[in-house]
């Protein structure tokens, strides 16, 4: 049955090419909620990819570069927070200036550390893990449960944030600093401290994100690699409507999107491949343009506090 | 030895950039009282209660609570000393319920892992039981109007059962009616031995319940006295200093011709349906005001639009004149552009008339800079505006003269009806005076003076100004008939609406 192998296969492919978005999703979904918009997530995802590959390399375990990842990335929302978030410079600008820093700076290690030679490095990878029981579901059971950890961890991460963001007074304060952090801060909230965290959140599940790129996805890291997911998991948010559960599903629907390109692809239809590259693109237009609907972003996002007088 | 004062703010200062708000203000309340805090607009009243309530930090000064010297902290270490505060600009989450606003920054003693929803759900209910101050708690606030809005404020403050209650200018948005029912609130909350600090901007409504008064004036402690021992007219001596006094309740203006309605033709005429968000009918004709009075969030912000131009509620049917003056209710989001130079933000309404274009054949045509300068210099001269100058940006006038720039460009524009939202909120007793006389001058002055719709939350002002007046209650306009033109039957019917003809 080839048609059933080529689904699975397919399905296989959504998952672990929507997770690394789903993942930085996540992540920015805390952060966004906390009024903080971090266009800079496509460097902490790239540093989380060099950071993870640096770490795996070093440590010979794919667990350690997981862990090098998460703080790769972490270390780049950090700086993004130090200015968007403790200085209040304007968020957009500074998340752009941090892309492109995280690529050009990831480049340049790397070419430091590897040279130019051009050969693929080759990492220690995560293997898939598979699940006694749902794995042997047909079609559907290897392609969700046998995946490496990081696939694990959003589904894990989506209702665990989920619990954290709208039943914790932890998550109130942080919703409540995003939607009014006015009325946050008269209430006793730390406005900064609020949002230095929520950055911080976003910026560790970037690098996660990262970290799944190189040593669950590819097994090699070259530059540029991140290729604008930073970006599609902003869209992924609004698609997700800023709710973990609903990002978790966004996400892998890009990741469909991604996958179905090279479906497309092997059924040799006779179109410049280029198009169905535009695909993942393309939904990110029809999610930001209102596909989403009435979804209201947070009413305090990309704006600093205290507002400059 | 006497029990110390509740508490004790002594010879605060605070500035924003270079512009001082407080120089040396004094604030001392003791529990059991209800203590007015008194002053003019930009008098530092807001300022000095934010101090109190830890949102802002002073640059210098003491304070004491209940005799012991206490360092300025954050809003939560106020609370935990015991004071509640309720805001003049709702400090509240829209998006969030009731109970989730309640809950923010509420200090339970379950676990940090979850709300504490149900225990919060009794202490509210419990709560509202004893206060009268009855909300749907599972409503989310954005759906509620501005007298729940407050409530939710109070229980908010209340909920830490606070032994000093700092409330700034809660009068602002309730009918006359639920003005009372928040006074006989304090009330209790004073018999329980609380400390209340009460913030109004209209003299005569707090004066018959504070116990002590302390007045602000240019943000220095200039009286503070018992209830009995000083009268309104001191009072309002103290507030805006020696020389020409005016009562800043009701300002010093001549009463509209007996409420007559003076000839001239239909200006403005509005119909709307029940379900389209505006009700009417409305007409306006050349040389009468016609105000409109209502609590806040009525309607007052689309009729506004609708009658501005701006918008039309589907079902509306609106028809203007060409020649409309528009003076909004934010000067600083709709109505001036802030960076822009004072001649840039006349030129704004001047731009399309030919007086100020060039017309050469062939060549495109363009603005005549300098006639525009020469006319908002005369403006500038007319209207009193003073500031650094006509190229400074406008964002550096101060509120008073802001509003002057905006009342200026729109009279000039208002040739058949101007459309006035609020036009003296937060403006200081001349400015007030001054924009009360624009209005009556416009609206009777050459052979075919404009009409004029003055929508505002200030009944006094209506009353001082309009010779007709409507009420607006969620969107219906009703006309008060003359012989019910008394504050309490129109507070009434700004209430429920119900009563009228």
């Amino acid at each position: 049955m080839p048609e059933i192998l080529a689904l699975t296969a397919f399905l296989e492919a959504s998952v672990r090419l929507g997770t690394p978005l789903a993942l930085a999703a996540l992540g920015e979904t805390v952060t966004e909620r906390s009024g903080v918009i971090n266009i800079g997530l496509e460097g902490s995802i790239i540093a989380g990819a060099l950071g993870s590959a640096l770490g795996a390399i070093a440590t010979g375990s794919p667990l350690a570069g997981l862990l090098a990842g998460v703080v790769s990335g972490t270390a780049v929302a950090a700086c993004f927070a130090l200015f968007a978030v403790v200085l209040r410079t304007d968020q957009i600008i500074t998340g752009t200036a941090v892309t492109l820093g995280g690529l050009g700076f990831t480049g340049a290690v790397y070419q430091a550390r590897f040279g130019t030679t051009g050969t693929a490095l080759s990492l220690p990878t995560l293997d898939a893990v598979s699940f006694p029981g749902v794995a042997r579901i047909p079609v559907v059971g290897s392609a969700f449960f046998s995946q490496p950890i990081t696939v694990y961890l959003a589904y894990l991460l989506a209702p665990a944030l989920w619990y954290v963001l709208f039943r914790t007074p932890w998550g109130l304060s942080l919703r409540a600093v995003g939607e009014n952090p006015d009325a946050a801060d008269a209430a006793g909230v730390s406005v900064v401290r609020t949002r230095l965290h929520a950055t911080l959140v976003g910026g560790a599940l970037a690098g996660l994100a990262g970290a799944h790129l190189t040593l669950a996805h590819t097994g090699t890291f070259s530059e540029g690699m991140s290729a604008g997911r930073g970006f599609i998991a902003i869209a992924v948010v609004v698609l997700g409507r800023w709710n973990p559960l609903w990002v978790l599903v966004a996400g892998l629907l890009f990741g469909t999107a991604s996958a179905l390109q090279f479906f497309l692809q092997t059924l040799g239809l006779d179109l410049p491949y280029q198009l169905f590259l535009a695909l993942p693109y393309a939904l990110t237009l029809a999610a930001l343009a209102g596909w989403v609907g009435r979804a209201r972003a947070p009413a305090a996002l990309a704006r600093s506090w205290p507002p400059q007088q | 030895m006497t029990t110390p004062p509740a508490a004790r703010l002594g010879n605060i200062t605070k500035s924003f950039g270079r512009f001082p708000a407080l120089s040396g203000a004094s604030l001392e309340v003791r529990s059991g009282e209800i203590h007015g805090l008194l002053g003019e607009n930009g008098a530092g009243k807001s300022t000095l209660l934010s101090i109190f309530g830890g949102r802002l930090r002073p640059d210098a000064g003491s304070l004491e609570i209940r005799g012991t010297r206490t360092e300025f902290g954050t809003p939560g270490d106020a609370a935990a000393q015991g004071i509640g505060m309720v805001h003049q600009h709702f400090a509240l989450v829209p998006a969030f319920t009731v109970l989730e606003n309640l809950a923010l920054g509420y200090r339970s003693s379950r676990s940090r892992w979850t709300l504490p929803i149900p225990d919060l759900r009794d202490r509210a209910a419990r709560l509202q039981a004893e206060t009268g101050l009855r909300v749907p708690l599972e409503a989310s606030v954005e759906r509620l109007g501005v007298g729940d809005r407050q409530r939710v404020e109070i229980l908010k403050a209340l909920l830490i059962d606070p032994s000093i209650i700092l409330l700034d200018e809660p009068t602002a948005v309730l009918a006359p009616s639920e003005v009372d029912t928040l006074f006989g609130l304090l009330d209790r909350l004073r018999a329980q031995g609380r400390a209340i600090v009460l913030v109004a901007h209209k003299l005569d409504e707090i004066l018959g319940v504070v116990d002590r008064v302390t007045v602000l004036r240019r943000g220095r402690t200039v009286l503070t006295a018992g209830r009995d021992e000083v009268d309104g007219p001191a009072l309002v001596r103290a507030m805006v200093g020696e020389g020409p006094v005016a009562d800043p309740a009701v300002p010093d203006i001549p009463r509209p011709r007996g409420g007559r309605v003076p000839p001239g033709e239909v200006v403005v005429s509005l119909e709307g349906a029940p379900t389209s968000g505006l009700n009417g009918p409305l007409e306006i004709r050349r040389g009468e005001i016609v105000g409109i009075a209502g609590i806040e969030g009525n309607g007052q912000g689309s009729l506004a639009m609708a009658l501005a131009g701006r918008s039309r509620p589907p079902g509306t049917r609106v028809r203007l004149p060409a020649h409309l003056g528009f003076i909004p209710q934010d000067r600083t989001r709709s109505g001036l552009a802030g960076s822009m130079s004072l001649v840039e933000n006349l030129a704004l309404a001047l731009h399309r008339d030919p007086a100020y274009r060039t017309s050469r054949p062939g060549l495109p045509s363009l603005l005549r800079w300098s006639a525009l300068r020469e006319r908002a210099g005369e403006l500038m001269e007319r209207y009193g505006v003073s500031g650094p100058g006509l190229d400074a940006p406008v964002a550096a006038l101060s509120g008073g003269n802001q509003q002057r720039v905006v009342v200026a460009r729109e009279m000039a524009l208002a040739r058949d009806v101007l459309v006035a939202e609020n036009p003296t909120r937060g403006l200081d007793v001349a400015s007030t005076t001054f924009v009360h006389q624009q209005i009556q001058s416009l609206s009777s002055t050459g052979d075919r003076p404009p009409g004029v719709v003055l929508i505002s939350t200030d009944l006094d002002e209506i009353m001082a100004l309009a010779h007709r007046i409507f009420t607006i209650v969620r969107g219906s306009l009703r006309e008060v008939p003359r012989d019910a033109r008394s504050r309490e039957e129109i507070g009434g019917l700004m209430l429920s609406g119900v009563e009228a003809v």
